[in-house]
């Protein structure tokens, strides 16, 4: 066992240390800014560029401006409005098999499948819309891609569905295979449902595998994921994985370079059918193999353990990461969901108000989540 | 190993000794501004913008690209990010999304480049050549750049933002979107790596001068 005394002073000595790289205040280890005169040479030192111009967007101010200054133009214009109002309720009436709204194929190597039609690579680009399923066989890839959304990259044996591209939600569906998201729109807003939970984007890139058994795993490579099945929600921060599986939902988020004992015992936590008593034995093996970081883990932790391993986990979380002052023990133990959420944010990852912020009440087409 | 493991995980918590606030609360309704007179046609504000962010672009590119393409790329970014000005819903998230375009362009280009090979995630046990043209290999600082850029594409990012484009960790934060922990973690862990591969290849090009020699 480490003495963690000892550690904390080296560790703290080590960050005093190391002021330099991090805002350059201190002294700084003489290699540093050795390294700073090598590499500056790299350094970005172009001009301006000239750049086009800029066709300013419409303002409907001016829209009102003309209205006041004349009310025979208004008139005019709410009619219009009108007709196209009609227009677009009739025709809204009508199912259509494509949906001008969609996401862009913006690259294609092999072949794919969007609902009945076999797309080549050489065909123009095409669109997904909404409620078609794009499909893609053992040696393709495709790039989809929406300007105010993101880019989706789809791996070969992949099966996605459009669900919806409201304004305000943005929704797919991943059947099987694996997906690589960039999105840019605002967190929140980017849904994906797979046979296991649904993933909401809280701004970031990540990658999402379904097995043919609808067990999923993610895995986020900048920003955070939120995964959320029927009232169990995990975050999962940049470096992080968390895995799912039909009838249990979101499994606890971990790091992928804790040890082996640490993420057996977490998976066998997670899904697998045990006895309380094993259970137990797998919560202490994991508080017991947790280090710093792990603290994500613990976290999520105390929701999904009974009360005398809550106890076990606040004192182990304790450790690493104090809960702050506003949070007492009473109230972490029995789940106070502010107290628990100013403790998350603690840890050092994201602030947890972007996700309560933009939480909607997320219902997937995922099966419930099984009651531990 | 562990050790140095333990102490980059000490820092991403370790903010509790230093509590830094992101320093850039003006900074970013100055973004939010200049973003909206930027969509009311003003090129001066995206002129402001550019300046701001152009060494930010420029880091993340010179991490995924060769380094004699990532000038034109970063152009790239900043045209696409002009013609889509219109599709950003919130002007204070300009940053993270322009992040978001300039990964993207990186993606692509590797994609033009080599149509079958996915962009590496991570390069820890290969090398990515960077040196400008044959000559430049025995540069130091071309050396220096190649152990970088052979570490992971996390750390080698951040490293080339805080050594090459000499932005602070703060500022590295606020302008990629990152937590303060992250970027901590990425910049000592990073470090502890550079370290270790400068090393390596001092141990390694010694004894083969002395042969040579």
């Amino acid at each position: 066992m480490r003495d963690a005394g000892s550690h904390r002073t080296e560790h703290e000595t080590s960050i005093e240390n190391d002021n330099y790289l991090w805002d350059r205040s201190g002294d700084p280890e003489p290699e540093i800014p050795q390294l700073e005169t090598l590499l500056g040479k790299f350094r970005h030192d172009s001009p301006i560029p000239v750049f086009p111009e800029i066709v300013p967007e419409r303002r409907w101010v001016v829209f009102h401006w003309h209205l006041r200054l004349f009310p025979a133009l208004g008139m005019a214009a709410a009619g219009m409005a009108a007709i196209v109002a009609v227009t677009f309720l009739v025709y809204r009436t009508k199912p259509t098999p494509t949906n001008l709204t969609g996401w862009n194929v913006s690259y294609l190597q092999g072949t794919l499948r969007i609902g009945q039609k076999t797309i080549g690579a050489k065909e123009a680009a095409t669109r997904v819309g909404i409620g078609q399923m794009l499909e893609t066989d053992n040696q393709s890839r495709a790039s989809l891609q929406a300007d105010d959304i993101g880019k989706i990259d789809v791996d070969p044996s992949t099966r996605l569905r459009l669900l919806t591209m409201g304004t305000g939600l943005k929704r797919i569906a991943l059947d099987r295979g694996t997906i690589h998201t960039y999105i840019w729109a605002p967190p929140g807003q980017f849904v994906v449902d797979t046979p296991s939970a649904v993933t909401v984007d809280l701004g970031c890139a990540y990658t999402l595998q379904v097995d043919d058994s609808g067990a999923g795993m993610v895995r986020t490579s900048l920003g955070w994921v939120g995964f959320k099945l029927n009232g169990h929600e995990s975050f999962i921060p940049a470096g992080a994985a968390c895995a799912t599986r039909p009838k249990v939902g979101p499994g606890t988020p971990y790091f992928e370079d804790a040890s082996t004992e640490f993420r057996s015992a977490l998976a066998r936590f997670d899904f697998e059918d045990t006895t309380s008593q094993q259970r137990a034995h797998d919560v202490a093996i994991v508080l017991s193999e947790a280090r710093q970081r792990d603290a994500l883990t613990l976290w999520h932790l105390l929701a999904r353990v009974d009360d005398q391993q809550r106890v076990l986990v606040y004192v182990r979380l304790s450790h690493f990461v104090p809960p702050p002052v506003t949070a007492t023990k009473e109230g972490i133990l029995r789940l106070d969901q502010p107290m628990l959420d100013m403790w998350w944010n603690e840890l050092g990852f994201d602030d947890i108000s972007v996700w309560r912020h933009w939480e909607h009440s997320w219902t997937g087409t995922a099966t419930p989540v099984r009651e531990k | 190993m562990a050790g140095s493991a333990d102490k980059g995980d000490l820092l991403a918590a370790g903010l509790r000794f230093r509590p830094l606030r992101e320093p850039s609360v003006s900074e970013i309704s100055e973004d939010a501004t200049w973003v909206a007179a930027a969509r009311a046609g003003d090129r001066s504000a995206f002129g402001r913008l550019y300046e701001r962010y152009a060494r930010m672009v420029h880091g993340v590119l010179l991490s995924k690209v060769p380094v004699g393409d990532v000038d034109d790329l970063v152009q790239d970014v900043f045209i696409r990010a002009l013609r889509r000005l219109s599709t950003l819903r919130e002007n204070a998230n300009f940053g993270a999304w322009l992040v978001a375009i300039t990964r993207n362009v990186a993606h692509d280009y590797h994609r033009r480049s080599v149509p079958a090979e996915p962009l590496p995630d991570s390069a820890s046990d290969q090398e990515i050549p960077h040196g400008t043209s044959g000559g430049d290999q025995d540069c130091p600082s071309v050396e220096v750049l190649n152990a970088v850029m052979s570490l992971s594409e996390t750390y080698r990012e951040t490293l080339i933002l805080r050594l090459v484009e000499g932005m602070t960790g703060p500022e590295i934060a606020a302008r990629t979107g990152m937590t303060h922990g992250s970027v901590r973690v990425n910049l000592y862990r990073g470090m502890e790596q550079l370290r270790a591969k400068l090393r390596a290849r001092t141990s390694h090009v010694g004894p083969e001068k002395e042969k040579s020699s």
